[in-house]
């Protein structure tokens, strides 16, 4: 079993194996411990790909989509489930079905939309956008766990004096922090790596790329350059990796979670 | 407490939601219904009006879309079958007691957080480069097949990519179902003289129903959007023979420029997805209604 595990990984294992090779050595042999290993390719990559500027982009990208996503679902399906009137079932309904509209179905007048409404072509407009795709689910996962917090606890505290949104900020949201790492977890993982909507609203200009689309161009390049290729690829997935590390046990439940419930 | 004030908090707090989703889902969709009866390149000023002929064209077209969807349902149903029947078999020795299973459950799971486009690009680097020198080092004829040029290989090839970066997820799920089955349901079969696979197959499959439903539907409706691994694994190639759905779509829009003709494609995409997803439902849920 232990076997089979390391022949499964051995592929992300060549890939940072070669990334410490000169160029020489990965033409003649892919498989070969390098002679020396060396952290040029990594010098040489970083300012190419201006790495730094493509981490900071998807880190503002990833942390304003997951806050509002966050804010706005949690609340909405705090509502939504506490007032059952005819207009709340009807608006969870609207938000979300659209959980069986495959993106690609409708990508292609979503450009259009978003040029109107300038958020293509920048960071924080792609932030905002993944708030209108990520609310659905999200919505729906905040939904169904709303009914395991006994309602007597908001109704005492509305009693007590307190509005609305004040009883969900401090009594009804620190109670979904379970729940809420699901989707923080589900939502970090989904952006920090999705391709296709950065690839069709943030492509234009090196200032507004993810990390993702970056290494997509890069690797396109330096298709032939195969030392320079593998050290692209980790540094795009090396984050991902050693949030996995810090994390996993969340990470795992989070995902569990979250398919369960979505 | 119906108050008027509460009918207006309801609203309120629930309309950034419903917006967001009408501008970025609801709208768009609309949209590409109405061009999906229009001839645009994207860069005239104005769509023209064509009916139904798209669609027509679709039908009686040069066939790319046809080829599209019939690789889309191949790789669907081979990418279900293996991912399910792995990470269920995974996950059977996952949940014993070995010292290492956390390692391993981890292991596994490495290549469903990495990013799909960079696991196409890992693969390509694997087929066309470390192949060739494992076989040097190992003689196994299979590694000299040409797994991204062959027609016949390349699909397997594809569908290779996709159970490996996925197949970690489900093994969770099935972790996760495996674990909630009552052990005494498990000894107690073997009282009542099950052995290794009659308790497999009479006791632990129907407890694990749900969990194959969960993992059944969700490899479905993925498998059936797949993109990103193959625009970085083959481009849609050789001889465009692994242009999934989606990626026909994004061609005939952002590439071939006929973003009428493209809108067709996914709304007729969209239809088969839903109703895909729809019949599957209905199944299940009358399968639980039987049991």
């Amino acid at each position: 079993m232990i076997l089979l595990a390391l022949l499964y990984i051995y592929p992300i294992f060549l890939m940072f194996l070669n990334s410490l090779k000169p160029f020489g050595e990965v033409v003649s042999d892919v498989i070969a411990l390098p002679k020396a290993a060396t952290f040029q390719n990594y010098a040489d990559v970083v300012k190419r790909m201006q790495y730094f500027q493509l981490f900071s982009n998807n880190v503002i990208i990833t942390a304003i989509g997951v806050t509002g996503i966050v804010a706005l679902a949690s609340l909405a399906a705090y509502v939504l489930d506490r007032r059952r009137t005819r207009y709340a079932k009807l608006a969870y309904l609207l938000i979300i079905t659209p959980m069986l509209i495959p993106f690609q179905t409708f990508m292609i007048t979503l450009l259009k939309v978003m040029t109107v409404a300038h958020l293509a072509g920048s960071t924080w407009g792609l932030g905002i956008q993944y708030w209108g795709f990520g609310v659905p689910m999200a919505v729906f996962i905040y939904f169904n766990f709303m009914n395991t917090i006994p309602r007597e606890l908001d109704e005492s505290a509305l009693i007590d004096g307190a509005t609305t949104f004040r009883t969900f900020r401090s009594i009804i949201f620190p109670m979904l922090k379970t729940i809420t790492a699901t989707v923080v977890v589900l939502d970090v993982m989904w952006i920090w790596n999705d391709f296709l909507l950065p690839l069709l609203m943030v492509n234009g200009r090196p200032e507004t790329k993810t990390l993702v689309l970056s290494a997509y161009t890069f690797v396109g390049q330096f298709n032939t350059q195969w030392h320079y290729a593998m050290t692209a690829m980790v540094l795009t997935v090396l984050p991902s990796i050693v949030i996995f590390i810090a994390l996993q046990r969340n990470i795992v439940q989070g995902v569990v979670a979250g398919a369960i419930k979505g | 407490m119906k108050s008027p004030r509460n009918r207006i908090e309801t609203v309120v707090y629930s309309l950034p939601c419903l917006a967001l989703v009408a501008l970025t889902i609801y709208l768009p969709f609309v949209l590409s219904g109405y061009y999906s009866l229009t001839k645009w390149n994207g860069i005239a000023r104005e769509p023209v009006f064509i009916g139904l002929r798209n669609f027509a064209d679709l039908i009686r077209g040069d066939g790319s879309f046809m080829r599209a969807l019939i690789f889309t349902g191949e790789y669907t149903v081979v990418s279900m079958v293996a991912l399910n029947a792995a990470a269920l078999a995974l996950a059977v020795v996952l949940v014993k007691d070995l010292k290492s299973r956390n390692f391993l459950r981890s292991v596994f799971f490495v290549p469903y957080i990495l990013s799909m486009t960079i696991v196409g690009f890992i693969w390509q680097f694997i087929f066309s480069k470390g192949f060739e020198d494992l076989y040097k080092i190992t003689g196994f004829a299979f590694l000299r097949l040409s797994w991204l040029g062959d027609v016949r290989i390349v699909f397997y090839s594809v569908v290779l990519v996709g159970v490996w970066q996925a197949v970690g997820f489900y093994v969770v799920l099935y972790v996760a179902g495996l674990q909630s089955i009552p052990r005494d349901i498990l000894e107690a079969a073997v009282v009542d003289g099950a052995n290794g696979p009659t308790k497999f197959l009479r006791v632990t499959l129907p407890m694990l129903s749900s969990s194959i439903n969960t993992c059944v539907l969700l490899s479905m409706i993925n498998s059936l959007k797949v993109f990103d691994t193959i625009l970085a694994l083959t481009k849609g190639g050789p001889a465009g023979s692994t242009y999934s759905a989606t990626l026909e779509i994004y061609r005939e829009a952002f590439q071939n420029n006929n973003y009428g003709l493209g809108a067709a494609k996914s709304l007729v995409f969209f239809l088969i997805v839903l109703v895909l997803t729809l019949f599957v439902l209905r199944l299940f849920r009358s399968r639980d209604d039987a049991a």
